[in-house]
């Protein structure tokens, strides 16, 4: 390989890279401006001067921010661990237990997850509401659990697909149920796969938008998309709050996905690979 | 329940049913019978309270869509929308899937820049952006108006056409990495000796792309798409968040509509129907994709 | 807060023998009536210990918020008890049968103190159906420094205000500045903005018989004179179009423009400490045309408080209803919070008698407009939207103001003879 493409190459990479940062830094630049640094013209492009008022602020006099990221980790720790548990097992009846219609039934899953989302909302807010489920962890969860069991679903029993028949084969030999070969032999050896689903479920969820909106009606049930969102008043729309807020909100992604950027990765890429 | 005749495959055929219950269960109760009740709603005229009791109306709610330039303004938005962001995003995807399977240093940082904007709620993205986009405070405004490039402020969100520039600008720069991280996976796929015999013959590095390297990436394109195309049919909160479907309808995508008729001006048979043909319209789509991908092979 | 209360509450109630323990939840935003919420619920509290209230801090967005109660309402919900409603949806969900009447529930003294006009908002089969909690409308906000630099007097017509800023924006020959700002956005802001201009060129939303009338002369003539500021004026910036109330606050407090057309609540932020143009500002009514000087150009708005019929407490929310909008809380709202009182003996008190812009304010509103919700019940959203769309269409030029006015008049037609 010659030099002048190594050369290009670096130059594309770092537009690419900037170019994708570049919404976060201005916002966590933002953040740390004062409300007229904000504001000025000419534009200040670096905070002057720097001020931690808005993080001091926000811990302060708006706490219902950080009760809203609290509740996106819940309702997203909830829907991953429920998702993974109900999926594993109907992904693993699909895909190994012989099934009849396994196909049609895995279209189908697909085909009702084709639906907008919008459309859902004024049955299943009727419903959560006759049920008490409106307002609730249980609820929200459940809900996310719908949305997201196909990918779910579809996922695992690609992977299950993937491992080798024989071991079960031989376990069944054994005289082991299906139940104990599910759970001692095929969960430990699709970790992998259940780390990798598990990991984007949650990232689905915590980001997830029409449901929480309307399934969560208290302020101090909201989850974090949606809290800040609708943080903007009736007259005001104030920046200085909702970039902090929104800087405070996408640590813990940011965090989640440094650390397992490569499952995730897999995880989507084996989704496709099919 | 003809052939289920060893014990064997009874227990499994009991199991399996076991096995997948709880996830029927949550789709029916999530997804199917909400979906259902929309069908419902939309060939009927009622209120969700009860106060005015279920009546049949065959098409009405259809005719009056077929007839409502609102409705077709928001079809063909959404049209647009999609037509638009999923080539770009799709082009953009192979170039920096191409881009990343080269080898260089601090690879893990260029991953994480590429699997960033995917991993951020759309509804924050959203709202960054817009703060980017404002017109009087805006980064991109201040950076143009002090280098003289204009001497107005640019309307980003405003204007029609901007407008919906603005926010296909948003979808490319979240989803690209989506699509660049399925087809990076392709790529990896594709084994080394198909390049080595190609060099062989004496081809450049485009030829070995367009010939051996995008064929292979048939599959993995066509998942990309059609995942891609099915959100960018429904999508809701970029438009939410970033211009409430303004300036005028510019941006006012079929969810956006029919969020607004179901809940703001409370027609919900009317809302049901806009749903149902969006379904109908993404169904279709997903059919389309298919067919001609495969009348290509 | 909402837990002290709470425990205070309970603990309260367990000592009170005979006392049951009573749940409200109240909802309202956190920021539109201010601190007043909180004070309004703990001297509640100091009052009733057997009854505690939950505050449900809804957003402050108005459409977020109706939103939120047209699913809870529809669905029966029988929480909140009390919710606060914008005055332009007491009609409707009075209509909709979504406020619990009130005549039986308050003695007719309690609902007699109230303005009257402001009562017709909430009045459906002469049955009040929520209760004013504060009003509020637009009005002009000048910058002095300005005016007085250039020897201008404040400018009462729209003529005058056109004068002014190009005079000033010419003057000062800063690209930066512009001489008018409000809020054009396609939000309930421009329909205000639009009545005030059509009103205070003689027109109006109706006629002088009562029918609907949007695309009279006065209107078209009216609605030019916004679309010229814009563009053929450029007085206005363009960011005017995707601007909502405290954007174009931002901008004249930054120094940015001459004029700014919004509501009361700027009036807090423009004269704090840290604003740049603190003692370099004051306000007079809504501009008219000339000839036009009786014209009720001021757009009214507020904010009503009403009962939930699914409520499993009515009595008690009624008490608490009561009390919250009483001569004695509206009057610490309006001297401290600056609050304009929906009881017209408050502005006599003498309490009242050292706030100047109160005062200044509730003679606006002697000018005052009303939207057209009332007399179109279930119907206002619809409408409002009709205008608002053809409003923006008409100022980004997508059709001529005839057209769109004309357009509108066709659908509001439409819709009102449903």
């Amino acid at each position: 390989m010659t030099k002048r493409p190594r050369f290009g190459l670096y130059a594309l990479v770092i537009l690419s890279v900037v170019i994708s940062f570049l919404p976060i830094i201005w916002l966590v630049l933002t953040s740390l401006k004062t409300t007229e640094g904000i504001y000025a013209w000419p534009p200040q492009y670096l905070p002057d001067p720097f001020t931690l008022k808005n993080y001091i602020n926000i811990f302060t006099n708006s706490p219902e921010l950080l009760l809203y990221v609290l509740n996106s980790f819940i309702v997203a720790l909830g829907c991953t661990v429920v998702a993974l548990s109900f999926g594993g097992m109907a992904g693993y009846a699909l895909s190994r237990l012989g099934m009849r219609r396994a196909g049609v039934l895995m279209v189908f899953i697909l085909a009702v997850s084709m639906f907008p989302p919008v459309s859902l909302l004024p049955s299943l807010f009727q419903t959560f509401l006759n049920l008490g489920l409106l307002n609730t962890y249980t609820g929200l969860i459940i809900a996310h659990t719908g949305l997201f069991l196909p990918f779910t679903v579809w996922m695992l029993a690609s992977y299950f697909a993937t491992l080798p028949p024989e071991i079960e084969e031989a376990a069944r030999m054994d005289g082991m149920g299906f139940f104990r070969i599910f759970w001692s032999i095929v969960i430990p050896l699709s970790w992998p796969g259940f780390v990798a689903t598990g990991l984007i479920v949650f990232i689905f969820s915590w980001n997830e938008f029409p449901l929480a909106l309307v399934l969560m009606t208290q302020n101090a049930m909201r989850t974090a998309p949606v809290g800040i969102s609708l943080y903007p008043g009736e007259y005001a729309f104030p920046w200085e709050t909702i970039s902090t807020a929104t800087v405070i909100a996408i640590v813990p992604i940011l965090i989640i996905t440094a650390i397992f950027q490569k499952q995730i990765v897999g995880g989507l890429t084996a989704g496709a690979g099919k | 329940m003809t052939n289920m005749t060893s014990p064997l495959d009874r227990r499994r055929h009991l199991t399996g049913m076991a096995f997948i219950t709880p996830t029927m269960a949550v789709i029916i109760a999530i997804l199917v019978y909400p979906i259902l009740q929309s069908i419902v709603l939309s060939f009927g005229q009622s209120s969700i309270d009860g106060s005015e009791p279920y009546s049949f109306v065959g098409l009405k709610h259809y005719a009056t869509l077929a007839g409502n330039e609102r409705f077709w303004n928001s079809l063909w938005v959404t049209l647009v929308f999609t037509g638009l962001s999923i080539p770009l995003e799709l082009a953009m995807g192979i170039g920096l899937a191409v881009l990343l399977n080269e080898h260089f240093r601090f690879k893990g940082i260029a991953r994480l820049a590429v699997l960033f904007p995917w991993a951020l709620p759309t509804a924050l993205n959203t709202l960054m952006w817009r703060w980017m986009y404002n017109t009087d405070y805006g980064l991109f405004n201040a950076a143009a108006l002090q280098s003289g490039i204009v001497d107005r402020p640019i309307n980003w969100l405003g204007d029609e056409t901007l407008a919906m520039g603005s926010m296909v600008v948003v979808a490319v720069w979240k989803t690209s990495s989506f699509m660049a991280l399925i087809i990076l996976a392709g790529l990896q796929s594709i084994p080394r000796e198909l390049y080595e015999a190609g060099r062989m013959d004496g081809m450049t590095r485009w030829q070995e792309f367009r010939e051996i390297t995008l064929p292979l990436l048939k599959g993995p394109i066509l998942v990309a798409l059609i995942v891609r195309s099915m959100d960018a049919l429904r999508t809701f909160e970029l438009p939410f968040n970033l211009t409430d479907g303004g300036p005028v309808t510019a941006t006012e995508s079929l969810s956006l509509y029919a969020y607004k008729v179901i809940f703001d001006f409370i027609e919900f048979n009317y809302g049901a129907a806009i749903v149902v043909v969006q379904f109908l319209v993404i169904f279709a789509m997903s059919l389309l994709y298919i067919l001609t991908l495969r009348n290509k092979d | 807060m909402k837990f002290t209360i709470s425990a205070l509450a309970t603990a309260a109630a367990l000592t009170a023998l005979p006392g049951f323990a009573q749940e409200l939840v109240l909802s309202i935003g956190s920021r539109g009536y201010g601190p007043a919420v909180e004070r309004n619920i703990e001297r509640y509290a100091a009052e009733n210990p057997d009854v505690s209230i939950e505050w449900n801090k809804v957003s402050d967005v108005p459409g977020e918020t109706r939103k939120l109660y047209v699913t809870g309402l529809t669905a029966k919900s029988p929480t909140p008890d009390i919710y606060a409603v914008d005055v332009i949806w007491a009609g409707e969900f009075a209509q909709r049968g979504w406020l619990e009447p009130l005549n039986g529930l308050l003695d007719e003294a309690t609902i007699d103190a109230f303005n009257p006009s402001l009562l017709a908002a909430s009045t459906v089969d002469g049955e009040v159906h929520a209760l004013p909690l504060y009003a509020d409308g637009i009005h002009f906000f000048y910058r002095t420094d300005l005016l007085e630099k250039y020897g201008l007097d404040v400018p009462q017509t729209w003529e005058e205000v056109l004068a002014a800023s190009q005079t000033i924006t010419e003057g000062e020959g800063n690209p930066q500045l512009y001489g008018f700002v409000s809020m054009w956005a396609k939000i309930e802001g421009l329909f205000m903005n639009w009545l005030a201009f059509a009103n205070g060129n003689g027109g109006g939303f109706y006629d002088a018989e009562g029918n609907v009338a949007v695309n009279s002369p006065a209107n078209i003539e009216a609605t030019q004179f916004m679309v010229d500021l814009l563009h053929e004026h450029r007085i206005t910036p363009d960011s005017i179009l995707n601007a909502r109330p405290d954007d174009a606050r931002t901008l004249f407090q930054q120094g940015r423009a001459a004029f700014l057309m919004v509501q009361d609540f700027v009036h807090a932020p423009l004269s704090a400490d840290n604003s740049p143009v603190a003692g370099k500002f004051d306000f007079t009514r809504v501009p008219y045309f000339e000839g036009h000087e009786d014209a009720n150009s001021t757009t009214m708005g507020g904010w009503f408080l009403g009962i939930n019929p699914n409520s499993d407490n009515k009595e008690a929310a009624a008490d608490f209803l009561a009390h919250f909008t009483a001569q004695e809380q509206q009057l610490t709202a309006a001297v401290e919070d600056n609050r304009a009182p929906t009881i017209p003996g408050i502005y006599d008190n003498d309490a009242m008698k050292g706030n100047a812009v109160l005062a200044k304010f509730g003679k606006n509103y002697d000018y005052g407009v009303v939207r057209p919700s009332a007399g179109s019940g279930s119907k206002y959203p619809r409408v409002s939207e009709i205008m608002q769309l053809e409003i923006t269409n008409a100022l980004h030029r997508q059709k001529t103001v005839e057209e769109a006015l004309n357009d509108a008049q066709a659908q509001l037609d439409a819709l009102l003879s449903e």
